[in-house]
């Protein structure tokens, strides 16, 4: 294996000590002169028509600029369904819908007066669950819709009968799997502000800054080349801002009636309320296996509530689809997913998007089916391991495929037993559980591209100005660690700039455990551009031909050992009559396709990474309490740019999918979220992790940047699976909805009992 | 958040005379409580009075007959205690569960038992260990219970100008035990709070004291248990009778944090294994 | 109403005449334009506006201003020392502990509570500590492990010593 300079090191993150010392600027810390401050007014009922709004007592609250109802907005319906409008007009659809906001000069004063702003409704019937809202005569929630089912997706691979008639086992289980927030630690923040010539400028915690300016543009009836998307340092993102909310068009609304700089920034409790949530699914699968171990057939039925409004949660039958097709080799294949609106909660893209939710009833299936052959889970699961350079029936290209190493590591653990505790009402089990999940991003949008600019200052100084956005995962570290290694330069003198759209070039967006693998491969074609440039020039000096040059240790190196300092061939490039740049560029857009329209069949991603966990628990058979001892996550990741930024998404997945296993739910009744602060919306703290081995496989990619795969969203997924399949086996009972709290293990504990009895 | 006006008296004398003039302020000790209903607009009080520089209220002094805890400790003091934590573990245990640190460091033994929260995690504790408290006016003084200190969810038996000043408690007789029913291992409002005290003599209890909280109005003395406990041997027989008795004795409601069935179960685990604990 | 307060804010002596709704988160971030303390919550449940309050950790969003008077507050600004980063925050990058950064200010406002009291705390002292601290990012792993390591070299430089 190649040994790399930078590479593969535990590099501390270069934003680290900005953040450390307090000096970071985050949406929050951002101000402008004049700026003034928002606050959005909700709808006070699910479902039912505006019949008034007065604003004259907000109005007259001393401090508060203006206030923007519908009226203030062209009639426009942005999202991928256009069904919703920044302001509601005539009707609103749930408890979050927005009204009318006001602009005032402090929060507190905005806050007070939208308290003050009296609407008068005509409540109408409500819909909360999928079953009400496809009653005969069930409200519909857009009256433009014949009725309240949006999608159905289906798919197909193989035959499903015959899968059925060769199975010599067959296993069913419905799972019912719940709303959870991103709890992202920075709440969402826009500043948005107009020039003298009507251009917007959008401070934002956006996620995807390019398709924020179209969907934008769209909204507010205006260009998008007028619309500029800055991004400050940005406090956790997780999914939460990978479309465009109806805050973003309100905050640019408030900015133009206000005629000066507006900031909206939510509070905590409006990031429960009104922001987007994970896509909840209530799901069946049944799934076939031969008595050789072969898996044979699944057949998985899903519901989505996918709330008034869609937003990507009505699109995870996609992934949740790639994982029942594609995840272990199943020949026969069936899939059917229903969306359906109600007056619940937009359900957004979150962290592994549809396949904590996949893993879970593809895993649950997995074990069961291992218990009825008689067969250990792992052995079960290296038996149907997906394999490298393949291709799945539902066209995914498998290059670089580590699963069955991951499985044989974590057999290799589970050889050391798990002891029981000497008090009998303490019971321990130890379960797995997996996920497939795109490596290199996933062909949802036209392009799946990213831009680089690499440029080299006349002092070696390397900036990289790339398209993707730095969430907080490390990738500005991880990108200049691949550049600092083709320019043989050290991390320290190469600067990422990736905040402004008028500078970055196009990137879809940091989604999809894409930025290593697709902002990565740009970052490093731009680099061997420039570097290209810098040899260009050095041989010159040197004598040698290019292609016989090194870059190590800010020096080109010729075969004879004689050298010339980078920054001193940049000048020579420079200065000089028709001197020239360094200045690299390149826009990667990884060789995959769209999914066929009808089919769902098609290569989406140009790599495939694969994580595997296996959980120790303990289960309180008295009070239903599940302590997790311990979780070894072996994770195929390609190679490790970075293996201490690895192993922190990993750890934080852990932390992530443990909540939703065991603890974090929102719980919505009638439509409102009842529990929308941290005291009833529970995360791990670090008093309540377990313990957590990573063992990275390196099964270097044939595609990815040095190999590099993602591995951003990996670390989530498997856990409930794993947890769920230890508690099984711990007590004998299989939970099915998550979070199994304390409460539903016990009533689970009490009606095995009562079973058994 | 409503405008107010905000007074820190140095003393006690101070502190009643300005309660006595203006009956309807709110005391803010650690306001770890009050600040966040006010936030939430749910107290909207016109003045606010500060207990943080009346330093009497803030310690504690020993006598032969027992402890006098100031209602301005605050959790984090107590919790650092040696004296304390020596003579009252059970309670210093439940002091250290309440919230975090950050909230501890603010969060006042008195302002933990004025809130009137069923799930006060102090609460439980001080009634089983037979606390005391002591309501003063510019005008009164009085005692009573603990146990009678509670009218309702938020509610206390104080009048307009009164302060819980101090809280007694006798020199300690027996181990008591605190349990505290959570999700999590911090951070969590009790699910259900179990406070069991005993104090054996010849093998036999002689006192016996079993304190609920979170699955009631208030939290409160579990009176037939304690019955049922009083001069017995303690055996696994009796041990599971007294948690059943108890699980009967409570009144929980279903909430966002536990279901009534729940709630109850986890009485009858809790005071079985408090028990089984002090044997 | 307004009152006059008087306190020390990292090491410095300041006097500001403030509304009593404020409470100490805001008048930091607004008055004092020290933007490290966050706020992530408003409800003493996430630990990142932690501060340092007469050394004690508190959550600056459930504190009044005006009940500051007087006092000792210390913020992450006021951690280095002379432009050196204190063997904490050193720590904390060498092992990892940072992601977004947002849990940041308040990890080490509170673990410098600790150390200050427990010197070489043991893992599941750490864990207790830091309970009141939310972080979304690192699962905690390395801020522990960050934590930890300033205890040992800690305790190494004194039996170098």
């Amino acid at each position: 294996m190649k040994k790399f300079s930078v590479v593969g090191k535990r590099i501390p993150k270069t934003d680290a000590p900005d953040k450390v010392t307090g000096r970071a600027t985050y949406g929050q810390d951002f101000k402008l002169p004049g700026m003034l401050h928002g606050a959005i007014r909700y709808s006070d009922h699910a479902h039912a028509r505006i019949l008034s709004i007065d604003t004259s007592k907000a109005e007259a609250l001393e401090g508060v600029k203006c206030v923007v109802t519908a009226a203030d907005v062209p009639e426009t319906r942005f999202g991928f369904y256009k069904d919703n409008m920044p302001l509601k007009k005539d009707v609103v659809r749930s408890h979050r819908d927005e009204i009318a906001g006001v602009v005032a000069s402090n929060e507190m004063i905005a806050r007070q007066a939208v308290k003050l702003i009296e609407i008068v409704y005509e409540i109408m019937p409500a819909v909360f669950t999928v079953a009400d809202a496809m009653a005969e005569n069930a409200p519909l929630i857009h009256p433009k819709n014949e009725s309240n089912h949006l999608i159905t997706n289906t798919y197909s691979h193989g035959d499903l009968e015959q899968g059925e008639a060769e199975s010599d086992v067959v296993v069913e289980v419905s799972c019912k799997l719940p709303y959870v927030n991103h709890a992202s630690m920075e709440t969402c923040v826009i500043v948005a502000q107009f020039d003298h010539h009507e251009n917007l400028t959008l401070w934002s915690t956006t996620q995807i800054p390019f398709l924020l300016q179209k969907d934008l543009g769209q909204a507010l009836g205006m260009s998008p080349k007028d619309i500029r998307i800055i991004q400050p340092t940005i406090g956790g993102a997780f999914g939460r801002e990978l479309d465009i909310y109806p805050y973003h068009p309100i905050a640019a609304v408030m900015a133009k009636k206000a005629q000066t700089a507006v900031r909206l920034c939510f509070s905590r409790e409006e990031e429960f309320r009104a922001g987007p949530q994970r896509q909840p699914v209530e799901v069946s699968i049944r799934a076939g296996a031969k008595n050789n171990g072969d898996l044979t057939f699944r057949d998985v039925s899903m519901t989505l509530d996918v709330g008034a409004y869609v937003s990507w949660g009505s699109t995870t039958p996609m992934v949740m689809m790639e994982t029942t097709a594609s995840f272990y080799r199943v020949p026969h294949v069936r899939f059917k997913a229903d969306c359906v609106y109600t007056n619940n909660l937009i359900t957004g893209a979150m962290r592994g998007y549809g396949n904590p939710q996949s893993s879970f009833f593809v895993e649950s299936a997995m074990d069961m089916l291992a218990e009825k052959l008689g067969m250990d889970p792992i052995q079960f699961r290296i038996h149907n391991s997906n394999q490298p350079n393949t291709t799945t029936e539902q066209g995914l290209k498998i290059t670089s495929c580590g699963l069955e190493d991951c499985l044989k590591a974590l057999a290799q653990r589970a050889e050391k037993k798990l002891e029981q505790p000497e008090k009998t009402h303490l019971k321990r089990g130890r379960g797995v559980g997996g996920t497939l999940n795109v490596g290199g991003g996933a062909r949802i949008y036209r392009s799946d591209g990213c831009g680089a600019t690499v440029k080299v200052d006349d002092f070696g100084h390397v900036s990289l100005i790339t398209g993707s956005t730095e969430i907080g995962q490390g990738s500005e570290t991880v990108l200049a660690q691949m550049v600092a290694e083709i320019l043989g330069v050290e991390v320290g003198d190469v600067r990422v700039i990736n905040s402004d759209t008028d500078v970055k070039m196009w990137d879809v967006g940091v989604h999809a455990s894409r930025t290593t693998f697709i902002a990565g491969n740009a970052a490093c074609l731009a680099a061997k551009e420039a570097l290209s440039q810098i040899f260009e020039t050095a041989s010159e000096m040197l004598g040698p031909p290019p292609d016989l040059l090194k870059a190590e240790n800010g020096q080109i190196i010729a075969p004879d050992g004689n050298s010339v300092s980078l920054s001193k061939v940049v000048r020579s490039r420079h200065f000089r009559s028709d001197g020239k740049m360094v200045h690299g560029q390149a826009f990667y857009d990884p060789p995959t396709e769209l999914v066929d329209k009808e089919s769902y069949h098609g290569n989406i991603s140009p790599a495939y990474g694969f994580g595997m966990q296996m959980a120790d628990v303990e289960v309180d058979t008295e009070t239903g309490q599940v302590k997790v001892l311990k979780l070894v996550c072996a994770k195929d990741i390609g190679l490790a740019i970075n293996p201490m930024a690895v192993e922190g998404q990993i750890e934080g997945g852990a932390q992530m999918g443990l909540g939703y296993a065991l603890s974090e739910e929102v719980v919505v009744k009638e439509g409102k979220v009842m529990n929308p602060n941290f005291v009833d919306y529970r995360l791990f703290t670090s008093a309540d992790m377990p313990e957590i081995e990573n063992i990275l496989i390196e099964s270097n990619d044939p595609e990815g940047p040095f190999g590099a795969k993602g591995v951003g969203e990996m670390g989530s997924s498997c856990v409930a699976a794993a947890v769920t399949n230890a508690i099984y086996d711990a007590v004998g009972v299989r939970l099915t909805q998550a979070p199994m709290t304390p409460e539903r293990v016990l009533a689970a504990l009490d009606a095995l009992e009562k079973a058994t009895d | 958040m409503k405008a107010f006006e905000h007074y820190a008296p140095d003393s006690v004398e101070e502190l009643l005379e300005l309660l006595k003039s203006k009956p309807n302020a709110k005391l803010i000790a650690g306001g770890t409580d009050l600040l966040l209903q006010m936030k939430e607009g749910t107290a909207q009080p016109e003045t606010v009075v500060s207990l943080k520089n009346v330093e009497e209220l803030g310690g504690f002094s020993v006598s032969k007959n027992g402890y006098r805890l100031g209602t301005g400790m605050t959790l984090r003091r107590i919790t650092r205690s040696n004296e304390l934590t020596q003579n009252f573990p059970g309670l210093i245990y439940a002091a250290g569960v309440v919230a975090s640190e950050q909230i501890r460091s603010l969060a006042t033994l008195g302002g933990n038992i004025c809130n009137a929260s069923p799930s006060a995690d102090m609460v439980p504790p001080l009634i089983a260990l037979d606390a005391v408290v002591q309501l003063v006016s510019s005008q009164s003084q009085r005692e009573l219970p603990l146990s009678e200190f509670f009218k309702g969810p938020g509610e206390s038996v104080l009048k307009g100008g009164e302060i819980l000043h101090s809280i007694f408690l006798p020199q300690p007789s027996g181990s008591m035990i605190y349990s505290k029913h959570a999700p999590r291992k911090y951070m969590d409002l009790a699910v259900v709070g179990v406070a069991v005290r005993l104090a054996k003599k010849n093998g036999k209890i002689n006192e016996a004291r079993v304190a609920l909280g979170a699955v009631g109005p208030v939290p409160f003395r579990a009176e037939k248990t304690e019955a049922l406990l009083a001069g017995q041997t303690l055996t696994t027989e009796l041990m599971r009778e007294a948690g059943e008795m108890a699980a009967g004795e409570c009144v929980p409601i279903d909430d966002i944090r536990g279901s009534a069935w729940y709630r109850k179960r986890m009485v009858k685990v809790h005071v079985r294994r408090n028990l089984e604990a002090l044997r | 109403m307004k009152k006059i307060i008087s306190f020390t804010i990292n090491g410095a002596k300041q006097e500001l005449y403030l509304d009593t709704r404020k409470t100490l988160l805001k008048m930091l971030r607004e008055d004092l334009e020290l933007m490290g303390v966050h706020l992530g919550c408003g409800g003493g449940d996430c630990g990142a506006c932690t501060v340092l309050l007469n050394g004690e950790p508190v959550t600056s969003c459930l504190v009044l201003a005006v009940d500051c008077e007087g006092a000792e507050i210390t913020t992450v600004e006021g951690v280095q020392q002379n432009g050196e980063l204190h063997p904490l925050q050193q720590s904390m990058i060498e092992k990892g502990g940072i992601q977004c950064g947002f849990c940041t200010p308040g990890m080490v406002m509170n673990s410098l509570a600790l150390l200050r009291e427990n010197p070489q705390p043991t893992e599941t002292e750490v864990r207790q500590a830091l309970s009141g601290n939310l972080c979304r990012c690192t699962g905690y792993a390395k801020i522990v492990e960050a934590v930890l390591d300033v205890g040992n070299a800690m305790t190494n430089s004194k039996e170098a010593g």
